[in-house]
């Protein structure tokens, strides 16, 4: 089974990098506020001015 | 006003008309295949041949179809969370006109004939290289877009997509590493059951982010918007997002019980995708629950039915999905017509769906109109597909059980009761109620296309939608 | 409309362009919308440098607490009207914490302008040091939260590569099982080294000290555990136990992290209640000369300097008077009720509230030299002398380690007689399989599901040993005023006596003490407004006020006068009539009479709050040992503990007597809980073993105080108590369990029959009881869009 000696780094690798971005997001406040966004869409207004 | 002050809209726009007549046009090529296997007189030639057909329905609809959904709404989506206009109008363009190419070249090489055999990634190494190029493109313009925003917090539809993209990246460059000997033709760099290793790791992976998290994203965008609530739970959905990411991985396995794939390899493709159901319900509760106190919505808008019931097949697709990864299901399952059946469940039940949903959403708004054409017309595509998609899965849900159960039916001396054609014979009924429900389906894509062409005709497209600005010079 | 004030402010949404507010609104805001006097003081804002106001070149930055916010239309309404200030540069909420960033240009507008535009669409808003509370809590949460996810993930992708090998049971190749092995590594090193950095840090500092605490056992664990599973890597042989260690460290911090995340809310409220408008002083700095006054911060008053304290305004700094004649409510300081009088020459103290006419005041102490400083710094030396508790778990953990320790060297060296080969494996199984797990978590798990239950029923936790301490409570002191009873004056009789009826009367009463904030007028005028009608109201001409004595007035033609016995008598020229006699000594007589006599007594007093009864009767119940300690006279003091069945009180105590009450009975052994709201119980809480504050009170006495009841509500506390004490029977139910376990499985492993998959099924079990048996605790209520609890926060309400 000689392609795990591919699968088992690449995906110790991808670890490194997921926990790389959640690291990132942590740090750039991303979890600072989990209630607001899911109202600041609804405000954004995308309807039509006309018709 | 300078177009920094808009909002592109138009390569929205490109990329959701071309959903719809990919969508129609992959789905008509199912019907043909599907009518191949009821009268096998309808294979002509070498092009006009299931064989050649099949794949060319799968890309179209995975891809053309799929494809251009995912990137007409993440390309709105990224730009209206973020405030902010794509990074690069240039390199979008060439994202459009280069995943069109890609579909005229599939739909030109799959029927002569030129395949790597693999599933779901049949196109040679040319278009493989274009697949990368415009991938690549897309990945710049969309992150872009992230690093540009007006709005700090990046809104969880866009960590969806964000995943999608560069899983799909990887697994394309890994499953697509290829030898080319001729100009359509190459070599796989793996071999044996080594490359059907990594081909079912890309081709669940494939189903897992290309199919789940990308309409996901879709799902947490227009859900809230069109039920105008917010997401049940803000926070669920983040956590959602995460214990996907961890999980997905290891499913692939699945694929391949009971095949050279060793044994262990087979049991943790079992055992994860069991685990995966979890953060699946998950999402899908949360989407759900997002109408709490608003079910009275369903009643009366068409286009909330399209969304909510595309989780409710999400749901019953990631349940059915793990079952059927168990090994002593799988026994039977295996390569019998259940599997085609849990394929639909999924692909019309959940992610085209969802992105019918998200058109009739997004189509009058990209053409100036509060609503579609006509309302009416929406809730009778709605109630054609749901027929069609029950009568498609549930008769093959009988011709695989059934199937399985014929090939391993025994004699008392030890030969089996069935040859292979009695078989086949005994699954043709089934095979013409799933014609007729994939027709009954196709026929709700074509009311879709009059819908939509009633909508867009004599409107003036919108290009001129505004940026909520700052107020003031900024230091 | 209710009234042209709404009027206004829905005619400035709708001419701001922000008509989509009634469209999303979800909610409707709570009945108390009034714009606090002190928001009216705003020019302090710009004159005042707040501490968080920062600059960057030429636009400034502030944080701001938002408070009225029902729902999300609320947020999208402010920042929508605030952007549209012109110089605010940014201006976001967050939703979850209702704390604003705003970024303006200073040249174009000023932060007092932003705060008048929010207080004008109806909603408040306050500057806070951001740094100080805020900006530390949040690093601490994104650290826990990296370490989480650190943990969590390489729970995952170990257990991905680990679970193949214990499937394949053999029929995996060696190299590939190798490869496993090193990917398991890679992936369990971070979670060691750095999410479980805390636990060994902790130990470290445990054993330093002498004292080992629930960190050593678990840091035992983790590093005998991951050594072991290193070494086996390196040789090729043995099991490994990653999967174990990187679970155990991510049920760890999870308990933990759901625990800080309980307090930190708590916290946050607490914070929000502490809220005060930067005090700011009229200095008068040409008297006698001149009456011009400037506004000044209080800080920056000298002694000597002469300040104006108008009716309704704090007193600034410690002082006497120069002129004029004040009544002043010190009842936060003293404890005492009723307001006192002070002449020219007596002293004021910095902190109490002028109900009367406007003094003049000369400063002698500022800042550190005041009365009020010297409470809080006998406070501090309280809380510095408080006995620690020791807690339960804790003390478990002591007797556990050194039996583990023994144990597993006991193990080891058996093992090396009969089996060398297989001794160190054994002595880890021993280890790992000891599961310190139930232990740590059985009580991070339940303190968290306890302080979230309560926090949704009003009582807010800040200190995790609080919840103990309630638990083991022998005694409970209370303090009288502002806690057991309302503050406020309540009226108790109305005795007609001339000719006008009751009703009558009070019309009168209220038309008389209409418009002023003394406690008296504020109680009859309350009385009036709920039993007379509009048509009974009366026309008031030419009043004049006369300290220490009432108000005097004309109505209909007719002069009449109310207040004091004394001044009422001047008028009416006759005796004072029997009743008075009979009133009891803790009330406050207000008498009404004309030309021609006396027309009515009225008795007011402060009144036992109704939950008062219920609490101290549940207490008693639950065998309690109750106090009733107050700066008030005796006589107040008598009543209350005689309504409240209260034994053991004391009267007329001062701060540092409080302080000395509390820690005599500790002396005896007592685990004293204190439950007061005024800067004068301040000492007293500060050396209790458990501190309960009024929300709403004193902020120097909810401001540190390890319990805070708010919007006063008593009841919570007995709820408290209750749930405290089922939290502690959870806590030893899971400590049993533990030991339960641990007499089970150690036997085991310690025969080298606990293989590395068991040791991890074990512990994920374990751990899952116990935290299945702590959430029993959580009956939180539905999440609301937002907490409401109505609140004001002029100085004094």
């Amino acid at each position: 089974m000689d392609i795990v000696y591919l699968l088992i780094p690449l995906s110790v690798v991808l670890v490194f990098f997921i926990g790389m971005a959640f690291w990132w997001s942590l740090r750039g406040g991303q979890f600072d506020d989990l209630e607001g966004p899911a109202h600041r869409i609804l405000m954004d207004d995308d309807k039509p001015d006309a018709g | 006003m300078s177009t920094q002050d808009t909002y592109n809209y138009k390569v929205v726009r490109q990329f959701a008309i071309m959903t719809v007549v990919w969508g129609i046009v992959g789905m008509l090529v199912g019907v043909i295949i599907a009518a191949q296997l009821v009268w096998p007189d309808l294979n002509f030639g070498p092009w006009f041949t299931y064989g050649r057909l099949r794949p060319l329905h799968t890309n179209a609809v995975i891809f053309a179809f799929g494809g251009c959904a995912l990137f007409s709404t993440s390309y709105y989506v990224v730009q209206r969370t973020c405030h902010t206009r794509l990074f690069s109008d240039g390199l979008a363009q060439f994202t459009f006109w280069g995943w069109q190419l890609i579909i005229l070249l599939a739909a030109i090489t799959l029927p002569l004939g030129i395949t790597s055999g693999k599933e779901y990634a049949e196109l040679e190494w040319p278009i493989d290289i274009l697949i990368t190029l415009v991938w690549v493109s897309y990945a710049i313009v969309f992150f872009g877009t992230i690093a540009k925003r007006r709005i700090q917090h990046i809104y969880v539809a866009n960590w969806f997509f964000a995943a999608f993209i560069l899983t799909v990246a990887i697994l394309h460059l890994v499953n697509s590493a290829e030898i080319p000997v001729s100009l359509t033709k190459s070599y796989s760099a793996y071999a044996g059951v080594q490359d059907a290793m990594i081909q079912w790791w890309y081709g669940h992976n494939a189903v897992g982010f290309f199919l789940t998290a990308g309409f996901l994203g879709i799902m947490y965008y227009f859900i809230p918007k069109q039920a105008e609530r917010p997401v049940y739970s803000y926070r669920l959905s983040v956590v959602h997002f995460w214990a996907l990411i961890f999980t997905y991985m290891w499913a692939g396995p699945h694929h391949l019980h009971y095949t050279a794939l060793p044994d262990w390899a087979q049991s943790i493709g079992m055992l994860f995708s069991l685990i995966l159901l979890a953060p699946s319900w998950g999402g899908m509760i949360n989407g759900i629950m997002t109408l709490s106190g608003a079910w009275h919505k369903l009643r009366s808008d068409p286009i909330l039915k399209f969304l909510i019931t595309s989780l409710s097949f999400y749901g019953m697709s990631t349940f059915e999905g793990p079952m059927m990864s168990i090994k002593t299901v799988n026994a039977l399952s295996h390569y019998t017509d259940w599997t085609i059946g849990h394929v639909h469940s999924g692909a019309l039940g959940w992610v085209a769906m969802v992105s019918i949903g998200a058109m009739y959403y997004l189509i009058p708004r990209l053409f100036g109109r509060k609503e579609m054409y006509s309302v009416s017309l929406i809730n009778v595509h709605f109630w054609v597909s749901t027929i069609g998609i029950v009568l498609y899965i549930a008769a093959l849900w009988i011709a695989g059980v059934m199937q399985g159960l014929m090939w391993r039916a025994v004699n008392a001396d030890g030969t089996l009761t069935y040859s292979f054609v009695e078989a086949v014979k005994a699954s043709h009924p089934y095979y013409e109620v799933r014609l007729l429900g994939g027709f009954i389906f196709f026929s709700g894509m074509l009311i879709m296309a009059y819908n939509v062409i009633r909508t867009v005709a004599g409107q003036r497209a919108v290009d001129d939608a505004r940026i909520p600005a700052v107020m003031l010079a900024h230091a | 409309m209710c009234c042209a004030g709404c009027a206004a402010v829905a005619q400035a949404i709708v001419d701001n362009g922000l008509v989509s507010y009634y469209r999303q609104r979800s909610a409707l805001p709570a009945r108390d919308a009034t714009v606090p006097q002190s928001l009216r003081d705003l020019a302090a804002y710009d004159v005042l440098p707040p501490g968080n106001a920062a600059a960057d070149g030429d636009i400034r930055e502030a944080a701001l607490i938002l408070e009225g916010i029902n729902c999300a239309a609320c947020v999208w309404l402010i920042e929508g009207r605030v952007m549209q200030i012109p110089g605010v540069v940014a201006f976001e909420i967050n939703f979850t914490s209702h704390r604003a960033r705003v970024r303006w240009q200073p040249a174009r507008t000023r932060l007092s302008e932003i705060i008048a535009t929010i207080a004008a669409i109806g909603y408040r808003a306050y500057p806070y040091d951001r740094d100080r509370a805020e900006q530390a809590r949040r690093g601490e949460r994104n650290r826990a939260l990296l370490r989480l996810f650190v943990a969590g993930f390489g729970m995952m992708q170990v257990m991905m590569y680990l679970v193949p090998v214990y499937l394949a049971a053999g029929d995996m190749t060696a190299d590939v099982e190798q490869l496993m092995r090193l990917a398991s590594l890679a992936l369990t090193a971070p979670v060691v080294f750095y999410s479980a950095f805390p636990f060994f840090a902790g130990a470290w500092r445990d054993l330093r000290n002498g004292r080992p605490g629930m960190d050593v056992p678990v840091a035992l664990g983790i590093g005998a555990a991951f050594a072991a599973s290193v070494l086996a890597t390196l040789r090729g042989t043995d099991a490994v136990y990653f999967d174990s260690v990187t679970m155990f460290v991510f049920l760890l911090l999870a308990a933990r992290y759901f625990e800080m995340t309980a307090r930190a809310k708590s916290l946050a409220t607490q914070e929000q209640l502490a809220l005060r408008v930067p005090q700011v002083a009229e200095r008068l700095s040409d008297w006698p000369a001149s009456h011009a006054a400037e506004k000044v911060p209080a800080l920056a008053l000298h002694e000597g300097d002469h300040v104006r304290i108008a009716t309704g305004a704090t007193v600034p700094a410690d002082g006497i008077v120069v002129d004029g004649t004040g009544e002043l409510d010190e009842a936060l300081l003293t404890g005492e009720a009723k307001p006192q009088m002070r002449r020219p020459g007596e002293t004021l103290t910095g902190g109490s509230f002028n109900l009367g006419n406007p003094l003049v005041m000369r400063v002698t102490g500022v800042g550190e030299s005041t009365r009020l400083a010297a409470i809080l710094r006998l406070a501090d030396r309280a809380a510095a002398a408080r006995p620690r508790l020791a807690l339960a778990a804790d003390r478990v953990a002591r007797y556990f380690v050194s039996a583990l320790l023994v144990v597993a060297a006991a193990v080891a060296v058996i093992w090396m007689r009969i089996d060398p080969a297989h001794a160190l494996a054994v002595t880890v199984a021993v280890l790992v399989v000891s599961c310190p797990c139930a232990l740590s978590l059985a009580t991070p798990a339940v303190l968290g599901a306890a302080g979230g239950s309560l926090h949704a029923r009003g009582v807010l936790v800040t200190r995790s040993d609080a919840i103990e301490g309630l638990a083991r409570a022998t005694d409970v002191v209370f303090d009288k005023t502002g806690t057991l009873t309302t503050g406020r004056m309540h009226l108790r009789d109305v005795a007609v006596l001339g000719g006008e009826d009751r009703s009558a009367c009070l019309a009168i009463a209220a038309a008389l003490e209409a418009g002023s904030i003394h406690p008296v007028a504020r109680a009859l005028t309350a009385v009036a407004e709920n039993e007379i009608d509009a048509a009974q109201r009366r026309q008031v001409g030419s009043i004049t006020h006369v300290a220490g004595g009432g108000v005097e007035a004309v109505i209909e033609g007719r002069r009449l006068r109310i207040g004091t016995p004394a001044y009422v008598g001047q008028l009416c020229g006759q005796a004072l009539p029997a009743t008075i006699a009979g009133v009891a000594e803790d009330c406050t007589v207000v008498m009404l009479g004309d030309e021609q006599g006396w027309l009515a007594q009225f008795t007011l007093a402060d009144r036992v709050r109704p939950a008062a009864r219920e609490l101290v009767a549940a207490l008693r119940k639950g065998g309690l040992r109750l106090h009733l300690v107050s700066g008030d006279r005796f006589a107040s003091v008598q009543h209350v503990a005689r309504e409240l069945d209260i034994d053991c009180v004391r009267a007329v105590a001062t701060p540092a007597d409080k302080c000395a009450y509390v820690q005599r009975l500790q002396q005896n052994g007592a685990l004293v809980v204190m439950v007061g709201d005024g800067v004068n119980d301040a000492a007293g809480l500060g050396a209790a073993q458990v501190s309960v504050a009024m929300g709403g009170g004193a902020d120097v006495a909810s401001g540190n105080s390890d319990v805070v009841l708010l919007d006063g509500r008593l009841d919570g506390l007995a709820t408290a108590f209750d749930t405290a004490r089922r939290a502690l029977r959870i806590v030893r139910q899971n400590l049993a369990w533990a030991f339960a376990y641990n007499a089970l499985a150690i036997p085991l492993a310690a025969c080298g029959l606990v293989t590395p998959l068991l040791a991890g099924v074990g512990m994920a079990t374990s751990s899952a009881l116990v935290i299945a048996n702590a959430l029993r605790l959580l009956r939180i209520e539905r999440k609301l869009s937002t907490p409401v609890y109505a609140r004001t926060v002029t100085v004094v309400e």
